[in-house]
């Protein structure tokens, strides 16, 4: 789509002579209810062709299903509208980006960070506070980039053939997709169909990064970054909702826009966790305390299977692995040392297990997750930014 | 005065159709001769663009640039849409409508959608034309029997109106928690404020001595 831009001095714009300045161009299910996945069910392999081929294929799914507490009968009954009708809030499909070296960002703006296939990408939080889903591909895999501002979670979706939307309904303030094959909804941090022909089916989803512009631009200074160049027009740097950098409005609020399913006994609604959720069960981490103490150790579901945390401190993330032996996971310099080994290993990349973690507003995720195991110190709202 | 003593001699109940003949020609009466003098003109102006602007800020579409980027200087500045013409019509939530262009002049930022400006400038005439004819009331002979309460009145529906898009939005702003009903009767708040509003200057105008107003 081309987005084209008109610029020129206010004095000449008095003159009537606006000119051209340029164009810019495994584990079994356990509460949520659905039974078997129907046949519109994407492959496990997925792929497909781009945004618009019209395909009734839904996404791609994996066999593995995340613990989902309520049933999904209840979690359709609980959904409200958002205020906005399906695609009110609209998806971008043809994003366009540039260098990232190319742009400032004034300090503290928050972005949306994906390495997938040797391609390295950013999402600016301004961009996808208008349109909350992004369908793109990455080496030619197609892929979502989804983000939902009321509940401060930014995840990636592996989308196959079809496209994801916005449905214009919430659960759990949460954002709820749709894709454009099957119309099945898929509430995003559950990642997990609730209704529609893919009901009970599990989206195959990866991790996206959230941190800031200037952290991300020198981890990868070679990494790409959306444009606003998106097709529509909308106040781009203008946050609907509030600000992160610095932080206000609704992501500083303690209240909250929407009843959640189940408030937290304790601790800011607004705070940040790292949220890593299992077939079994679900743990949040503060990341505010990861973030200081480097490393935090959990369990996860009923099992009590033991799991770590490990703050990255240079792009101000964290990531959660499995842990069954227990080993020793201790902080050295940027890196970490993990049990008897002697090398040093970066906080994405432990000789462990990971556990698919994301970013959570931590109301939201006490919500969808009541059973869910806290670590760490309950903090403010952020994540101490 | 012919309308005055039509309307004022006909029952709304033996003849529904002739009073409201009556009563809309009254009011038409009382508007042609507000607007005909200088502070009703006045009025009508002021309040009709301050009534606008309002709404537009209700929409968002107006507002103060951010600065999540650093180092645009361009004073003047005007983004189009990929396809406008396939965007202008596009529903984005009850009455509120695609925009196709966003200006951008110094500080301050316009997104242009030319569905929400017509509504916008139906409203703020309609604001417009209600004060205008309440003050020209309100300053003109006690004969008039109208005062400055009926120009508040109007003004009721009319901030109702101007929020009547961004209904979450708003609930933000003044920490209401939302609810399913909440939101469904938000969406009613334009068609609302339309009914009160054209109800609110039947009213006035129906107040409204004519032969006062000269």
């Amino acid at each position: 789509m081309d987005h084209t831009r008109r610029a020129a001095l206010a004095g000449i714009a008095a003159l009537g002579g606006v000119g051209v300045a340029g164009c810019l161009g495994g584990g079994g299910r356990d509460s949520l209810a659905g039974g078997a996945v129907g046949e519109a069910g994407g492959s496990e392999d997925g792929g497909g062709s781009g945004a618009d081929d019209g395909s009734r294929n839904g996404p791609p799914t994996v066999d593995t299903a995340y613990h989902v507490p309520y049933e999904a009968d209840t979690l359709v009954t609980k959904s409200l509208s958002g205020g906005v009708g399906q695609d009110g809030i609209p998806s971008v499909d043809d994003p366009t980006f540039r260098p990232i070296a190319e742009v400032t960002y004034a300090e503290g703006v928050p972005v949306f960070g994906v390495t997938r296939n040797g391609v390295t990408k950013a999402y600016p939080q301004h961009v996808l506070s208008h349109h909350e889903i992004v369908n793109d591909e990455f080496d030619g895999e197609p892929v979502a980039i989804t983000y939902c501002p009321l509940t401060g979670t930014a995840q990636g979706f592996r989308r196959g053939d079809t496209t994801f939307g916005v449905s214009g309904r919430l659960v759990n303030s949460n954002l709820i997709m749709y894709d454009r094959g099957t119309e099945s909804w898929w509430p995003q941090m559950l990642a997990t169909a609730i209704d529609g022909p893919m009901t009970g089916a599990t989206l195959d989803e990866f991790r996206v990064v959230w941190t800031t512009a200037e952290e991300w631009a020198e981890r990868h200074p070679d990494s790409l970054v959306m444009t606003d160049d998106t097709g529509y027009v909308r106040r781009y740097e203008s946050d609907p909702y509030g600000s992160y950098a610095p932080l206000g409005g609704y992501y500083a609020r303690d209240g909250t826009m929407f009843t959640p399913l189940t408030w937290p006994e304790e601790g800011h609604t607004k705070s940040v966790v790292i949220g890593a959720r299992t077939a079994t069960g679900a743990v949040a981490f503060d990341e505010e305390t990861l973030l200081a103490d480097r490393v935090l150790t959990g369990t996860v579901g009923e099992d009590g299977a033991s799991v770590v945390a490990v703050a990255d401190p240079g792009l101000s993330t964290g990531y959660v692995y499995r842990n069954p032996d227990d080993l020793t996971v201790e902080a050295d310099g940027d890196g970490y040392r993990v049990g008897a080994e002697g090398d040093r290993f970066a906080a994405d990349d432990l000789p462990l297990e990971p556990v698919l973690a994301f970013d959570a507003m931590w109301f939201a995720w006490a919500g969808f997750y009541p059973d869910t195991a806290f670590v760490g110190d309950h903090t403010g709202a952020g994540y101490g930014r | 005065m012919g309308a005055e003593s039509e309307s004022a001699s006909v029952s709304p109940l033996e003849a529904p159709a002739s009073w409201t003949a009556g009563l809309v020609r009254r009011t038409g009466f009382a508007v042609r001769a507000s607007l005909g003098r200088r502070d009703g003109r006045a009025t009508f102006a002021v309040v009709s663009a301050a009534y606008f602007l309002a709404y537009a800020v209700g929409l968002d579409h107006l507002g103060l640039r951010g600065d999540a980027v650093v180092g645009r200087s361009l004073s003047v500045d005007v983004a189009v849409a990929s396809d406008p013409l396939a965007l202008l019509t596009r529903r984005v939530a009850p009455f509120q409508y695609e925009p196709v262009a966003l200006l951008t002049v110094g500080p301050f930022e316009y997104l242009f959608a030319p569905v929400n400006v017509a509504l916008g400038l139906g409203l703020a005439a309609l604001v417009g034309v209600t004060l205008a004819v309440s003050v020209v009331a309100w300053r003109g002979p006690a004969a008039c029997r109208i005062g400055a309460g009926a120009g508040a009145a109007a003004g009721v529906p009319g901030l109702l109106s101007g929020f009547a898009c961004c209904g979450p939005t708003l609930l933000l702003v003044i920490g209401v928690q939302a609810s399913a009903g909440l939101l469904a009767v938000m969406q009613w708040f334009l068609p609302i404020a339309v009914l009160g509003l054209v109800s609110t200057l039947l009213w006035v105008g129906s107040r409204v001595d004519p032969a006062a107003v000269d």
